[in-house]
């Protein structure tokens, strides 16, 4: 693919970039070298605040008033970057080096058109004429597969999707044919399957245009499939780089090895696998190690590493490693060295005797939205959540994926009591629980807990953490009023938090500790049924890892029932025993995990599966997308709510046109396993499984 | 807080809050403007507490044979038109006037913040009833709705409080109540909700203490339009009853005598122009720290 | 767009109906008693008794708030059994209530203290003028003889034949209703809505066109003044804004705080006391000859322009500022930035008009400020203004006169928030379509 004597498109060499902060400065960024040639895409993985999106900024000298590159190169095409002038810069920016952003609804400006937007690249590039210019853009549109790209030149950002808004991104980008295209995260703010097919498309384009890509992302799945070269990133310094195949492979630094091990895989349950969280925190750059980086947080750590900082050193050809141990660290991936070990995962409480503790019957939540007209008009409805029946086994966890806006939240909510069921009805323990919390006795209220989402905002910022647990304890009396503070001091151990957290407020706490007080604080009052809404998705994956890890051992010893909502197919997978699919406000599956995860397939369900990026680039996967968008649930598309996307509809006889038509009827595939689709049962079995994880050769984990 | 959470916290949470005071005042000294502006608020209010050792007279007592007198050994800096002098007069008018604007900010800092939670937290018709009755008032401009009431009411110093009090309310329940549309969508106020708390522990337990922070900004900003409307009120003859002594009363009747006696309409001006640009330096010297804080 | 912007119309009547209750009940229901207030502590009761009767005082509240909001001649008339007109009967005379009759001629009734009975004034259509005596009576079953007519001054009065009313209080006022001698009054009013404030208090003539005079002359000293502020603090703003933490920045920054902090009447003397009385500059105060043309004398208005500039250019550049440097750290700036743009293109065509979309609807709102300024200014410089005319009012109390001026400084104030409300739409495609 590439000459080995041809220059580098880009070449970056010891990239040390500091921040000016009252303290002093900051090295955000140090010792980072690689180089990504022409048609090749580099992938930077890492968690965040490692400085993957420093080095991206830093490559256009773009850091803010108080960031500066304070050593190394930048070659690009072969000249220095570093000590170019702003006018050079400016130059290159937009021309030769163009970016595409993380979150592309901010990075565009609400107040011009997006065809205004576009030329103006060309205008001022490449002097063209207005008309000219629009021309072009709308060339480069219909390569990005816009849809009606006239129409949509003339709008505004705010009216068209967060995947079509990607698009034009990448499309402006490439209007001048760069030679480094910069991509920052650029999928992470979409739905996956709006990502698959974004992802797709720069596979395309790569193949096109012989453009350097410079691929930023958190997530191994999407780095592994688009990535050529990774560099992994931790804390600032790249700790290892290497091929894509021989990352995932042969991972030698154990940082790296960490990450491989603390994510879920499509193909791993809690009953196969545990996961293997990395302990402590990332190092705050204003203390950083004297040694190795990874030091202190490294299980195998050794007395030499702790003292000079460790140099990046190429340990087999065109695979660099910064750990004195690189070549050791595979035979070791199996010492299980974390305090977890004593988790014995797969031995669920049997307690399967009687029925479904919670019971959803063709639950509806529809929120009223006002009319258009000015007076009068019919009242029109959002169908949130229209018709869900779904059951939840004691002890057990009940899963709950869709994308966003498919009613995931509202049912929880619903169930809750944070939101008006509309129709149907929700039963608990025998118990009709249809009416808002505020309606529900204290008993029932006690038994029903929930998990939130973001843990920034899941704990009052003004009250300490043993003020906020002890809350639900005196409130429903769970413990007499002198034993409040031990029972608190015994959950903040259980949560691994120690008692020194009991006066901390919210601030002092990173992500992952907010997340477990939280959880503390749901199952203070001893539940009997805790719902989590997402609750690891906005952490770090080795915090992930810790949290998932913190809600099994709750299960196990408690007994606690789960309904755990989630968007990452891979984490639901783990770590739940039945999963229901969602789309548009319905169910779409609903079955034993496993049996989701295997034909017979929903054609949703099938879409999804092969929609997600997977941390295995060994790993092969049908390809199926989705066209067009989510349609809207104030009107949702008549009969089969995914009839306008479904790739399967020509399986049936005419096309599918009862699809539109009836509502699909439930199919039993097993007498838990149901799955609501026109097609029948016989031809769902024989689709393949979207899915091939060879088993054998290496496998971490 | 301490009260709620039970005695065994307050042992411990002593130091804390303690430093945490410190933390919030070594704020404002890291910023040059907001440590004059605290300086220049500090000097009035020693001023006013120690006013009666300050003044060099009586404030009241008139010298016939000193009308209008310049700066002089005995008035320092000068009498007005009934012989009084103006040093003593402009102590004792801090007196009113710090009295006064902290107290009228206090009042609608209370009723506004009730009104503002209360709205902001139930929404809906509440929501609406509350803020179209409020709009109604904050269509007023200021001074017109000054007007009408003390029109209405008459001049005396109880009355302007409750003017102004009137007057500010709006603004801090808008206020409040944004914040509060805010914090009502995070996920402790849901989770308070699903242990099933009752509306008012949300609003004054959940809620209010979040609120603190750019309501306290909002209200020292408040203290020093009070100032600024007391002194207005005075200079329009709205303000209190003479012969109280009151900084816009003093520039008003100085006024007339200008061009006899021009330094006399200086001091008050100084005094009440000092006080208020000191109030929103702090103001603004403590917001800009704290969000460069967080 | 059209929703919205009929929405907002909606809420700014609203707004308005509220604000006319709130100025009515604060200024009729205020402590102290109106006509006490006018007569002076020597009247007697019955003297204020009949004087309430006059205003209509004594009527219910709601009577008299629709009476002020929609006018009342249209029930009364009724009574009269006639139309009742409010005209100049002759081009040189006053405005003032007449009953019509059906040939055109208008008539008016006055009570003879000397003998008990009515004279009818009679105003033909050739504006021939004729007084004659009344004797149109009408008998009620008890055989008293009564009748219902329209007084000299714009009551509606039940008049009985040889029984006098409640005294002649109102004539020892010095007020020039006379004695009437009714025994029931109900003051005629066109309604404010219907373009009748009704009668100043103070001065005893209709508020109307005085009103008009005043707003008149303050609109102008707002207009310079507006036209002034209005580029000035944009610009400071703007600059301040991209240049965010320079030593520019801060010396605008701190500059604009500190002139938003000064009273207006402390910099107004201020103002007279350096450039007037020290510099000899400029005339101290505006010595106006009357109310109808100020702008004859344009030095005389320098000194209150720059005052108001002086307090309004820092509020409105803050802001701006504020807004500016919101916009120049927005990912959209960014990736005009990277986009590789250069910075005049960044300004102008990405960073202006996202910036200047918040400050201008605070920027309209800040209007009820502005004329809190004219107030004070118009007072410091004796400016015949509406402000100042709404301060004489309020000093004396003439009701009528604040409510009428109330209601035209608050419909201003809400029509201003609402053209920037409609100039926000225009300014913001996210609103315009959705």
């Amino acid at each position: 693919m590439r000459g080995p004597r041809e220059v580098p498109i880009l070449q970056i060499e010891q990239l040390a970039v500091a921040y000016a902060t009252r303290h002093g400065d900051v090295a955000a960024v140090r010792d980072v070298s690689f180089e990504i040639h022409r048609a090749q895409t580099f992938g930077i993985v890492g968690e965040s605040g490692c400085g993957k999106s420093t080095v991206a900024f830093g490559m256009v000298n773009f850091l803010g008033r108080n960031g500066r590159i304070t050593g190394g190169r930048i070659l690009f095409q072969g000249q220095d970057l570093v000590k170019r002038s702003e006018l050079e810069l400016r130059k290159l920016r937009g021309d030769r080096i163009a970016m595409v952003y993380q979150d592309p609804m901010q990075a565009l400006n609400p107040a011009m058109t997006l065809g205004d937007q576009m030329a103006e690249v060309l205008i001022v590039h490449r002097s063209m004429k207005r008309s000219a210019a629009m021309e072009r853009c709308k060339q480069m549109l219909e390569r990005v597969y816009m849809p009606d790209p006239a129409s949509v030149m003339r709008r505004y950002p705010h009216q068209i999707s967060g995947g079509q808004q990607q698009r034009i991104v990448i499309a402006m980008a490439l209007l001048n044919d760069p030679a480094l295209l910069i991509m920052d995260e650029p999928t992470t703010a979409l739905d996956v399957t709006v990502e698959a097919a974004v992802l797709d498309l720069i596979n395309d384009l790569q193949n096109e245009f012989d453009t350097a890509i410079m691929y930023i992302s958190h997530n191994l799945g999407v780095i592994a499939r688009v990535s050529d070269e990774i560099g992994v990133m931790y804390a600032g310094e790249m700790v290892e780089r290497a091929d894509v195949k021989d990352i995932f492979a042969r991972p030698s630094h154990p940082y790296t090895l960490g990450l491989l091990r603390c994510i879920p895989r499509l193909d791993t349950t809690k009953r196969s696998t545990t996961l293997q969280p990395i302990r402590g925190r990332v190092p705050s750059p204003t203390a950083l190690p004297p040694g190795c980086i990874f030091e202190p947080r490294c299980p195998f750590a050794r007395p030499a590493c702790s003292h000079q900082p460790i140099p990046m050193r190429e340990i087999q050809p065109g695979h660099w490693a910064r750990c004195l141990y690189a070549e050791e660290i595979l035979e070791h991936k199996d010492d299980l060295s974390d305090d977890m070990v004593n988790i014995i995962i797969g031995v669920a409480p049997k307690t399967d005797n009687g029925g479904p503790i919670l019971r959803v019957k063709e639950a509806k939540t529809y929120y009223p939205v006002a009319s258009k007209q000015i007076i009068g008009g019919q009242k029109q409805y959002v169908k949130a959540v229209d018709n869900v029946s779904m059951e939840a086994m004691p002890g057990r966890t009940l899963g709950i994926v869709g994308e966003s806006g498919c009613g995931k939240s509202t049912l929880v909510k619903t169930i809750i009591g944070l939101e008006k069921l509309s129709g149907g009805e929700i039963e608990f323990m025998g118990m009709d629980i249809s009416t808002p919390v505020s309606k529900r006795s204290e008993a029932l209220i006690k038994d029903l807990q929930m998990v939130f989402q973001n843990p920034d905002s899941t704990l009052n910022p003004s009250f300490s953490v043993g003020y906020q647990i002890a809350r639900p304890l005196r409130r429903f009396k769970t413990v007499p009023r002198n034993q409040v503070r031990d029972e608190v001091i015994r959950l903040l151990n259980m949560m691994r938090l120690g008692e020194n957290y009991y006066g901390r407020l919210p601030r002092q706490l990173s992500g992952g500790e907010k997340q477990r007080v939280a959880i503390a604080r749901a199952i203070a009052a001893q539940p009997k049924l805790v719902l989590c809404d997402e609750p690891v998705s906005a952490l770090d994956v080795s915090v992930q890892a810790a949290v998932l890890n913190l809600l099994l051992e709750i299960q196990q010893q408690l007994g606690t029932t789960m309904v755990f909502i989630a968007h990452d197919l891979s984490v639901v997978r783990f770590f739940c025993d039945h999963l229901a699919v969602m789309y548009l406000g319905q169910i779409a599956e609903i079955g034993p995990a496993e049996a989701i995860y295997l034909p017979p397939y929903h054609p949703y369900t099938e879409a999804l599966l092969s929609a997600v990026p997977i941390p295995d680039p060994s790993a092969e996967q049908k390809h199926i997308r989705l066209g067009g968008s989510v349609p809207s649930a104030l009107n949702p598309p008549t009969g089969c709510r995914f009839h306008t996307r479904c790739p399967r509809r020509a399986m049936l006889p005419d096309g599918g046109a009862i699809c539109e038509r009836e509502d699909p009827p439930a199919q039993f595939d097993t007498d838990q396993h149901r799955i609501y689709c026109h097609i029948p049962l016989e031809e769902l079995r024989k689709m393949e499984a979207v899915v091939t994880i060879e088993k054998e050769g290496p496998h971490v984990g | 807080m301490s009260a709620l959470s039970g005695g065994t916290k307050t042992a411990e949470k002593r130091p804390s809050r303690l430093r945490r005071l410190w933390g919030g005042f070594s704020i404002i000294l890291e910023s040059r403007v907001g440590t004059i502006g605290l300086c220049i608020i500090v000097f009035w209010v020693l001023v006013a507490i120690f006013a009666p050792l300050l003044a060099p007279r009586d404030p009241l007592s008139q010298d016939s044979d000193a009308i209008n007198k310049g700066s002089s050994e005995q008035y320092l800096l000068g009498t007005d038109q009934l012989g009084r002098d103006i040093l003593s007069r402009l102590i004792f008018g801090t007196r009113t006037i710090l009295v006064l604007a902290p107290l009228s900010v206090l009042a609608s800092v209370t009723v506004g913040t009730i009104l503002g939670l209360t709205a902001g937290y139930f929404g809906g018709l509440v929501d609406e009833v509350v803020m179209r009755l409020l709009d109604a008032i904050m269509a007023f401009p200021t001074i017109l709705l000054y007007l009408i009431i003390i029109a209405a009411i008459g001049p005396s110093a109880v009355n302007v409080v409750i003017a102004i009090t009137f007057v500010g309310t709006p603004g801090i329940a808008r206020l409040v109540r944004s914040l509060t549309l805010d914090i009502r969508t995070r996920d402790y106020i849901r989770a308070a909700q699903t242990r099933g708390e009752h509306p008012l522990y949300i609003m004054f337990v959940e809620i209010l203490p979040n609120v603190r922070g750019p309501l306290i900004i909002d209200a020292l900003l408040r203290v020093g339009y009070a100032i600024f409307a007391i002194g207005t009120l005075g200079f329009l003859g709205l303000g209190l009853p003479p012969p109280t002594p009151d900084w816009g009363g003093m520039v008003a009747e100085a006024r007339k005598f200008i061009w006899t006696a021009p330094l006399n309409v200086l001091w008050p001006i100084l005094a009440i122009t000092s006080l208020v640009v000191g109030l929103n330096l702090f103001a603004d010297g403590l917001r800009e720290e704290t969000t460069r804080y967080q | 767009m059209f929703r919205f912007i009929l929405r907002r119309l909606g809420f700014m009547l609203l707004t308005m109906f509220l604000v006319s209750v709130v100025i009515f009940l604060v200024s009729e229901v205020a402590p102290g008693d109106v006509a006490r207030h006018i007569l002076g502590q020597f009247a007697t009761d019955d003297q204020v008794k009949l004087l309430r009767q006059q205003m209509g005082l004594e009527q219910p509240l709601y009577v008299r708030y629709f009476d002020w909001l929609v006018g009342n001649e249209w029930r009364l008339r009724n009574k009269v059994d006639m139309p009742l007109v409010y005209t100049k009967a002759r081009p040189k005379d006053e405005i003032q209530w007449w009953a019509e009759e059906s040939d055109g001629t208008l008539v008016q009734w006055k009570y003879k203290t000397s003998s008990g009975s009515l004279e009818q004034i009679r105003i033909a259509p050739d504006d021939s003028r004729e007084v004659v005596d009344f004797e149109g009576w009408k008998t009620r079953d008890d055989g008293s003889q009564y009748f219902w007519g329209v007084d000299t001054a714009g009551h509606v009065v039940l008049w009985v034949k040889n029984v006098e009313g409640a005294g002649s209080g109102p004539a020892a006022a010095g007020r020039s209703l006379g004695t009437s001698g009714g025994q029931e009054y109900y003051p005629l009013k066109k309604g404010l809505l219907r373009g009748d404030p009704g009668i100043s208090l103070r001065t005893n003539r209709p508020v109307g066109p005085t009103l008009a005079r005043r707003l008149r002359n303050s609109f102008s000293l707002a207009l310079i003044a507006f036209l002034l502020i209005m580029p000035i603090a944009l610009a400071l703003g703007i600059l301040a804004g991209l240049r965010e933490g320079s030593a520019l920045d801060r010396s605008i920054s701190l500059f604009s705080l500190i002139t938003t902090s000064v009273p207006e009447f402390a910099s107004g003397v201020f103002l007279i006391l350096v450039l007037s009385f020290w510099l000899d500059l400029l005339p101290g105060a505006s010595v106006f000859v009357d109310d109808t043309a100020p702008l004859q004398q344009p030095k005389l208005i320098i000194l209150p322009v720059l005052t108001l500039t002086l307090a309004e250019v820092g509020y409105v550049a803050r802001m701006t500022r504020a807004s500016m440097v919101e916009v120049m750290n927005a990912p959209y700036i960014r990736t005009a930035i990277l986009k590789g743009l250069p910075y005049r293109r960044i300004v102008f065509r990405h960073a202006l008009r996202n910036a200047l979309m918040a400050p201008i609807t605070v920027i309209m709102l800040h209007v009820n400020w502005l004329v809190g300024g004219i107030v004070v200014v118009e007072a410091v410089f004796g400016y015949p203004g509406l402000g100042l005319y709404m301060l004489d009012s309020a000093l004396f109390k003439d009701v009528n006169a604040i409510e009428a001026g109330a209601m035209v400084m608050v419909a201003l104030a809400v029509g201003t928030q609402l053209i920037a409300d409609i100039i926000y739409t225009f300014l913001n495609p996210r609103i315009r379509f959705t």
